[in-house]
């Protein structure tokens, strides 16, 4: 194996065995984080860390559907977050296409990478907020929405000052978790995730300098 | 023997339906609220309050009602923070209701009433079928319908997942905090114990997959073959009468809308 090897992507080979099962852990853990974020009394929901990093490890499609299933396993429990299905995805989507193109292996690809992620998810969140639940879904950052439409601000600029600075926080929380758990998962396990390798190539870089 | 207890049997029969049953039964009065609701009377959307009150209704008749109270509360309240928000800090000419400080806008009223009661509607039936039905039944009802196995297991594992990763969540919580970990106190402290806690978490799912995965292949999950199974769903054969109730009064319904605006 001389040089770089080009991976070929077919969706059908991104669901292998064990992305198979890391989906339902990815669900399982956006499920848990948002709970500990709320036990913690945080004021992020935190409910994608999963999605964020199954779709680092796995790429875009398995990401994309743990992101889906997700929101579809809490809509059971609570049906407002069937509207925001296509939230998640996008999520997924967009974290496993930047895994792809290696867009977190230094800190400036990093910051960009946030701020695509946030943008993404805020592009894809507003229409669905503003359209379905007329600005305000009830939660935290909605009270300050609430506040600037009482102040008299349009509904779209009190929708990006409230949700807007969250999601870049949410968003680079649920990274750095992550990227905390990749760094320490044996590299023998990477190996068998679809973009596991580009994790790999840094670790022992690092040991040999 | 065992494969009796996995059966399960329901002594209701609106419960006992067939999940797909109950799905079509959800499209068709989610259907019927939006057609509904696009009757305007003075601009209000007012029929759509009483087609609420369908949903407690039905899941009385299932015997499910205080399971039901208890699922929907949250909904209920978001609900209401969209009534009231709309309603008092929408703002247009008419004023619809005035009580010293507080004012209520027409418009406001309009769209708070439209939207707020268009997710009770469809909110609410999507709470009736889930608490009705078991996740086991949908799963099976899923690969009925023709899903991929491996999706289907993929639903499956996904509920019982979130199961133990709840507990262990609380497990390795308590474990962290018995070495010192704060979990309480100012916004950097409880931020700063959030990572302690999901890292393990996740590290030790990921570390049992790799186990599960091989398991899981030596068990012959890959082979494309005709599977066998535990749990038979059995419906209750009321299925077609209860569709058909659905389909009339849904027909029934937009009937009443061309009416309406033919006249």
């Amino acid at each position: 194996m001389g040089g770089k090897t080009e991976k070929s992507h077919s969706i059908k080979s991104d669901f292998s065995m064990l992305a198979i099962l890391i989906i339902p852990i990815a669900v399982a853990v956006n499920f848990v984080g948002g709970q500990l974020a709320s036990l913690l009394k945080l004021p992020m929901y935190l409910d994608c860390i999963g999605t964020i990093f199954t779709a680092m490890l796995c790429g875009p499609w398995v990401g994309a559907l743990a992101g889906g299933l997700t929101n579809v396993v809490t809509g059971i429990a609570n049906p407002i977050s069937f509207a925001f299905i296509p939230v998640n995805i996008a999520t997924g989507l967009v974290a496993g296409f930047l895994a792809r193109a290696n867009m977190f292996s230094n800190w400036w690809k990093w910051l960009v990478s946030m701020v695509i992620l946030a943008a993404s998810s805020i592009i894809v969140t507003a229409p669905i907020v503003i359209l379905v639940f007329g600005g305000i879904t009830g939660s935290g950052p909605s009270m300050v929405v609430a506040g600037a439409l009482a102040a008299g601000a349009n509904i779209m600029t009190a929708f990006l000052s409230g949700d807007g600075i969250f999601t870049v926080i949410d968003r680079t929380v649920s990274y750095l978790l992550g990227y905390l758990v990749i760094g320490v998962i044996p590299s023998k396990t990477l190996i068998k995730f679809g973009c596991g390798e580009n994790y790999i190539k840094k670790a022992s870089v690092k040991k040999s300098a | 023997m065992w494969r009796e207890k996995l059966r399960i049997r329901k002594s209701n029969q609106i419960q006992a339906l067939h999940p797909s049953t109950k799905f079509l039964i959800v499209c068709l009065f989610s259907a019927c609220s939006l057609i509904l609701g696009s009757i305007k009377m003075n601009g209000y959307a007012l029929l759509i309050i009483p087609w609420f009150l369908i949903v407690p209704l039905l899941c009385a008749a299932s015997g499910i009602f205080m399971k039901f109270c208890k699922a929907f509360a949250k909904v209920l309240l978001v609900a209401t923070m969209i009534f009231l928000t709309q309603s008092f800090l929408v703002r247009s000419d008419v004023v619809a209701w005035s009580g010293g400080v507080l004012k209520i806008y027409e418009k406001g009223l309009q769209t708070g009433i439209f939207i707020s009661f268009t997710i009770l509607n469809i909110a609410g039936i999507f709470t009736w079928m889930f608490q009705t039905t078991r996740n086991k039944e949908i799963s099976r009802a899923l690969e009925d319908s023709g899903m991929h196995h491996k999706a289907a297991y993929v639903f499956m594992s996904t509920l019982q997942m979130i199961q133990v990763m709840g507990q262990n969540s609380k497990t390795i919580m308590n474990a962290q905090r018995a070495r010192g970990v704060e979990t309480e106190g100012g916004i950097f402290v409880r931020a700063k114990a959030f990572f302690p806690s999901l890292v393990p978490l996740i590290l030790g799912s990921i570390i049992g997959a790799e186990e599960r995965a091989l398991t899981l292949e030596s068990k012959g999950f890959d082979v494309n073959g005709k599977k066998t199974h535990m749990f038979e769903l059995e419906p209750s054969g009321y299925e077609k009468l209860a569709a058909s109730i659905a389909v009339a009064a849904t027909a029934a319904v937009l009937i009443g809308r061309i009416l309406v605006w033919v006249l």
